[in-house]
């Protein structure tokens, strides 16, 4: 049996564990490719034009898949991964605007609704529905998740020792060890959800461009759930959605951490969250005097053009770190 | 104390509880250009429509001397939750003195909802609040009951606009001249009388055309920025209905009772198959009254649904099959300060002309 998993959205969170779950239980397990503007310009045209980017982008990968000729594809409900919080409605309601909403999804589509009180959703109950459409039991389910869990957890430590997302999900499939990164003399916090920073289309490599830059980077996933979890506790009332709350709980400990240069938000065009994140950052960074800046990526944004704007940023970091240093002095 | 609330619909009835509490009601204006410009201004660009009106109005009822706005926080996990606490922070740097009391769910936080109806109780006895609230709970349910007569009549008074002036009329009774549950029965029964006065043109059955209004809550009920949809619908010679009207909204989210909360669990029912989890907002209300609007034999729906409003676009994107699949014309449209009257007059127009053709080529 094929399972298609869309390469969008939180592939680039859970991949390591549902590719796991799936193999474990006998299927083959496919992605879509790479996000290019075909796949977009598909996705664009099977969605409701005011929606945010990386729907139309998940539209576009789902379609190929659909194409493939899978059996199934996996689209999970992500409801909630914290008590009291739960995801975007658009994650919420996902499995059924796909299978409303994309011709020949109807039928096709795996969606476990996932509600758990912590990132790691592996627990069996939330995929025992799944038995039936994949034939198996609920003992090779729970196996099968064992497996994944392990897996993931790989991946998520590997991701907490600094590594990119790419690199750590490279690490638990080939085992290739990530390269160290040497002699950096700028750390820059970069906010952004991994489906933004992540897809090499939406954020145009934005990572690997500063890396190339001598740029040390650091993202939310690379940081200690708990203590992320703490970042907000000054707030009266976090927000709704736990990815949102963990970029603003990131963007504060950039803020104050002395160890970063500056705060970069990447974010997709049509996020309601991420307008609110974003405008919180952007006051509160005059107040702790820290250099933030806004990459809003839509469907044809330039890459020159996002290049220039990263290059003059960092320039503007290192003159005002040399400045500084040359202060103390 | 002067006490004011935010402006959504049938007001009087808000302003009704409030006095009858004993308070000084400050009662905002009906939404202008002013008001959506000073919501506009004043709120962070995140804010979704709704709020910034609401801000707007806010702003408006300080003006006037309010000193404490009462309001209901948001229902169901969206950005509306976040509103309360944002709306008092720019209130604040605005330089304006004034409380604001929000009622949130009452099992999120059960001891500050207390300490908040002790606020508003005002030093009332609990006999006096019980009665308060049945005269106000009995006051909503007639004001819908007019209200829902009014929209089927409109599309076929002879004089343009005596529908619309007899439901100001009827809502100043209710202002003026209700203390009691009496006092109800009565004002409503003068108030179906004065509608019987009012001269219809006499259309056959099957050429009456029947729209459903679905979407989220304050765009739905809000008239003064929905382009007056009941109104251009009506004018345009059709019978509306909305999916929501304050007692039940009252019904399901206030009043205990299984029985009382009956008809929203049936619409939740009736949009399962289309969103099978609350996703926040109205979305799968929205969907549930579709599909109940199709099977009542309504000829169209419009959706409303402020820009960009998260939910609602799940809704938006699922739309179409339902239409297919329950053969009914929907129109979604997605308001803002920049919704055009002329462009959707006509958009409004064309849908109504389309259903009106679809109709005779039936009947034919
Ligand atoms: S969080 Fe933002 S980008 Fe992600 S699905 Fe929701 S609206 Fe889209
Ligand atoms: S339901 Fe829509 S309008 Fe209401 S808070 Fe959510 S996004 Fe905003």
């Amino acid at each position: 049996m094929k399972v298609g998993i869309p390469r969008a959205l939180l592939f680039y969170y859970y991949y390591p564990l549902w590719k796991t779950f799936f193999e474990e239980l006998g299927c083959e397990v496919v992605t879509s490719g790479n996000t290019t503007k075909e796949l977009i310009d598909k996705g664009i045209k099977a969605s409701v034009p005011e929606i945010c980017v990386p729907i139309k982008i998940l539209n576009g990968h789902v379609l190929e898949l659909l194409d493939s000729g899978v059996d199934y594809v996996f689209i999970p409900r992500m409801m909630s991964i914290r008590k009291g919080e739960f995801f975007c409605p658009k994650f919420m309601g996902l499995p059924d605007m796909v299978r409303h909403s994309l011709p020949g999804a109807q039928g096709k589509v795996l969606y476990p609704k996932i509600s758990s009180l912590s990132d790691d959703i592996s627990d069996d109950a939330l995929y025992l529905e799944l038995g039936e459409a994949l034939g198996v039991s609920h003992k090779q389910i729970k196996e099968a998740l064992k497996e994944g869990r392990e897996v993931w957890k790989k991946f998520r430590n590997k991701s907490k020792e600094g590594h990119t997302i790419a690199e750590a999900m490279d690490y638990v499939m080939t085992g290739k060890e990530p390269e160290k990164q040497e002699d950096c003399t700028i750390t820059i916090g970069l906010m952004g959800y991994v489906y933004d920073v992540y897809d090499e289309f939406v954020s145009m490599g934005i990572v690997d461009k500063l890396k190339d830059m001598g740029v040390r980077v650091l993202t939310f996933e690379m940081m200690d759930e708990e203590m992320l979890d703490r970042e907000l506790d000054f707030m009266k009332k976090r927000l709704f959605w736990t990815f949102s709350n963990k970029l603003l709980a990131a963007g504060y400990k950039f803020l104050k951490d002395k160890n970063i240069d500056g705060v970069i938000h990447v974010t997709a065009f049509g996020c309601g969250p991420d307008s609110l994140i974003g405008k919180l950052m952007e006051i509160d960074s005059i107040e702790y005097g820290k250099p933030f800046m806004t990459i809003r990526v839509d469907e044809h944004t330039g890459e020159n053009h996002l290049l220039t704007r990263i290059e003059a940023f960092v320039d503007m970091i290192q003159r005002k770190k040399v400045k500084s240093l040359k202060e103390a002095e | 104390m002067k006490v004011a609330f935010p402006y959504m619909g049938t007001t009087v009835i808000y302003k009704k509880l409030l006095e009858l509490l004993g308070h000084e009601v400050i009662e905002p204006p009906e939404p202008t250009q002013r008001t959506i410009d000073l919501g506009v201004k004043y709120s962070p660009e995140f804010a979704c429509f709704p709020l910034k009106v609401v801000l707007g109005s806010y702003i408006e009822a300080v003006e006037m001397g309010a000193e404490t706005i009462v309001t209901s926080g948001g229902h169901g996990p969206c950005r509306a939750g976040f509103y309360g606490e944002t709306h008092k922070k720019i209130l604040k740097n605005l330089g304006y003195d004034v409380d604001i009391i929000v009622f949130d769910a009452y099992k999120r936080d059960k001891m500050g909802t207390i300490k908040r109806v002790l606020k508003v109780k005002n030093g009332k006895s609990w006999i006096t609040v019980w009665k308060a609230i049945n005269v106000v709970y009995a006051m909503a349910k007639a004001l819908d009951r007019i209200e829902k007569r009014i929209e089927k009549m409109r599309a076929y008074e002879v004089h343009k606009g005596e529908c619309t002036k007899a439901w100001k009329t009827i809502k100043e009774w209710f202002d003026h001249d209700v203390k009691t549950i009496k006092d109800v029965e009565m004002t409503e029964m003068k108030s179906h009388k004065l509608l019987d006065e009012i001269k219809l043109v006499e259309v056959p059955e099957e050429e009456k055309i029947r729209i459903g209004i679905v979407g989220e809550i304050y765009v739905v009920m809000e008239q003064s920025i929905n382009l007056r949809i009941e109104e251009t619908l009506g004018n345009l010679g059709a019978e509306v209905e909305r999916s929501q009207y304050l007692s039940e909204w009252i019904d399901y989210n206030i009043m205990p009772g299984a029985a009382r909360k009956e008809h929203e669990l049936y619409i939740l029912k009736k949009g399962e198959k289309y969103i099978e989890e609350i996703i926040g907002g109205h979305a799968k209300q929205t969907v549930g009254h579709i599909v109940d609007y199709a099977e009542r034999g309504f000829d169209g729906v419009i959706h409303l649904m402020p820009f960009a409003c998260l939910p609602e676009l799940v809704s938006q994107s699922i739309i179409p099959t339902i239409g297919k699949e329950h053969n009914i014309p929907v129109l979604t449209l997605s308001i803002d300060e920049q919704t055009g009257t002329a462009n959707t007059l006509t958009r409004l127009e064309a849908f109504i002309d389309l259903i009106r053709n679809n109709k005779r080529t039936k009947t034919a």
